[in-house]
């Protein structure tokens, strides 16, 4: 067995042993856990990003235009001080800035057009039978709108049409925590095979 | 020693349970589901040599689920032929996935620069996606490993994404959602998803509207995709644990209620 299956395995156990209870062993392992990623993000971050996006071009390839998000990187750093707190503002900006103007159009597109048009189809298929799944589709969306419009009380016929909503949200949800249940089983399941099969080798 | 208490006896019984199904080695069954059909039916359909981006858009604990989903598709990818680009947009992803990929390519003999690439990291996902879609050599300029874009005989026919047959991102988060509205909606490029099972119903809706051309979820979908290759792996292992694990919180959540209404009948009594 080689040591990094030993390392994996007794952390494994180190952060299982707080299903019992919060302990030093635990304790060692979430820092450990903290460290190691940091570490890894920076060096990752440093080696990918800084290094072969900014300093290499600019340094070795003589790329000089990119000392403009140089000069943008470092203005960053006057948040740490009250006096020069402003020339953050200028980076922030421009990301704010542009990152909303990249967004809006692909999100208003993506999750609000292209969804709209996925819901507004035909209710009957080419030989006139019903399409139970389109249906369903429009009765959810048009229940659910109707469950979060405040404007007028839920009462009556629209009470009515409002409860459904409700019904498909609680569909949604349950679904939703179903699946979140099974990824975290999924995880687990993982790990034990891990320490069985790797750790313990008490399978294959 | 403390008294141990109602939870440690849940957790108990689910170790008990994952423990034993897993030590039987009784492999289930699984009805594949028409979603990793498309899937695999995509991947089957491209004709040997196509090239593939395969995103590790994940991070480092969602990795028991997501190793089974990836080795599965990554075989069957490597297995019919397919050339094989990798990519990370999180950081964390950016190792797991250089390893996964070297794994399976080992088991196919597939050669590093010809068969598959690896280029790493890059900051800024949404900025990433953009600049792969005008030039993924100047996104790019460098592999994983630091060697130049143009050393590589795979990726000298590569420009952008019009030389890509698919993305598939395998993601434990929202990160297969930016490649559907920035390279599929802006450089119509497909878009394949290999995602944990808690990311099913965020992707679902993407699917109908066919901004998403297919996908596989979880355990249960390595599994499915497993069955269709016809290789075993860690989905069909997992499958029995999975669905015991499913019954004990069942049974739990029948018992709960049924402790429940029986104690507010007592409460109304007294």
């Amino acid at each position: 067995m080689d040591a990094g299956t030993i390392v994996a395995g007794l952390l494994t156990l180190a952060i299982l042993s707080f299903l019992y209870r919060d302990n030093p062993v635990y304790k060692l392992a979430e820092y450990l856990l903290i460290g190691v990623s940091i570490g890894y993000i920076l060096v990752i971050t440093w080696n990918n990003t800084l290094m072969a996006l900014l300093f290499e071009p600019l340094l070795s390839e003589g790329r000089l235009w990119l000392v403009a998000p140089l000069i943008m990187g470092l203005l960053m750093w006057g948040r740490f001080h009250r006096r020069t707190l402003a020339l953050s503002r200028i980076p922030i900006g421009f990301m704010i800035g542009s990152g909303a103007g990249v967004a809006i159009p692909a999100m208003l597109y993506g999750r609000t057009l292209k969804q709209m048009s996925a819901t507004v189809m035909p209710l009957t298929d080419s030989s006139g039978v019903p399409d139970l799944a389109a249906i369903v589709v429009i009765a959810g969306v048009l229940t659910t709108l109707a469950y979060f419009y405040f404007s007028r009380e839920h009462r009556g016929a629209f009470g009515g049409v409002a409860r459904v909503g409700t019904f498909f949200l609680m569909v949604f949800f349950g679904t939703t925590f179903g699946y979140t249940v099974m990824s975290r089983m999924s995880t687990f399941i993982g790990r034990m095979e891990f320490l069985l099969t790797d750790f313990l080798r008490l399978t294959h | 020693m403390r008294r141990l208490q109602a939870r440690h006896y849940t957790f108990l019984g689910l170790a008990v349970v994952i423990t034993v199904t897993m030590l039987l080695n009784i492999r289930l069954d699984t009805r594949v589901s028409p979603y990793t059909r498309a899937l695999h039916d995509y991947i089957e359909s491209l004709p040997p040599g196509s090239v593939l981006m395969v995103s590790f858009d994940h991070e480092a604990s969602s990795l028991p689920e997501i190793r089974p989903i990836a080795r599965s598709v990554l075989r069957h990818a490597f297995r019919k032929g397919h050339r094989l680009i990798g990519v990370s947009l999180l950081a964390e992803g950016t190792l797991i996935g250089y390893r996964l990929m070297q794994e399976t390519a080992a088991e196919y003999g597939r050669q590093y620069g010809s068969d598959y690439v690896y280029l790493g990291f890059r900051p800024q996902y949404i900025a990433a996606i953009l600049a792969m879609g005008e030039s993924i050599r100047d996104t790019y300029p460098r592999d994983y490993l630091g060697r130049p874009y143009d050393q590589f005989e795979l990726l000298r026919s590569v420009e952008n994404y019009d030389d890509v047959a698919a993305v598939l991102s395998i993601a434990d988060g929202s990160l297969t959602t930016h490649w559907m509205e920035y390279g599929q909606a802006r450089y119509g490029v497909v878009v394949l998803g290999a995602v944990t099972a808690a990311m099913a119903t965020t992707y679902d809706p993407y699917l109908a509207s066919a901004q998403m051309h297919a996908m596989m979820a979880g355990l249960r979908g390595a599994a499915e995709y497993e069955k269709l290759i016809g290789i075993g792996g860690g989905g069909a292992r997992g499958m029995l644990a999975q669905s015991s694990a499913h019954l004990y919180v069942i049974l739990l959540i029948v018992l709960g209620n049924v402790a429940y209404f029986v104690r507010r009948r007592e409460g109304r009594r007294d």
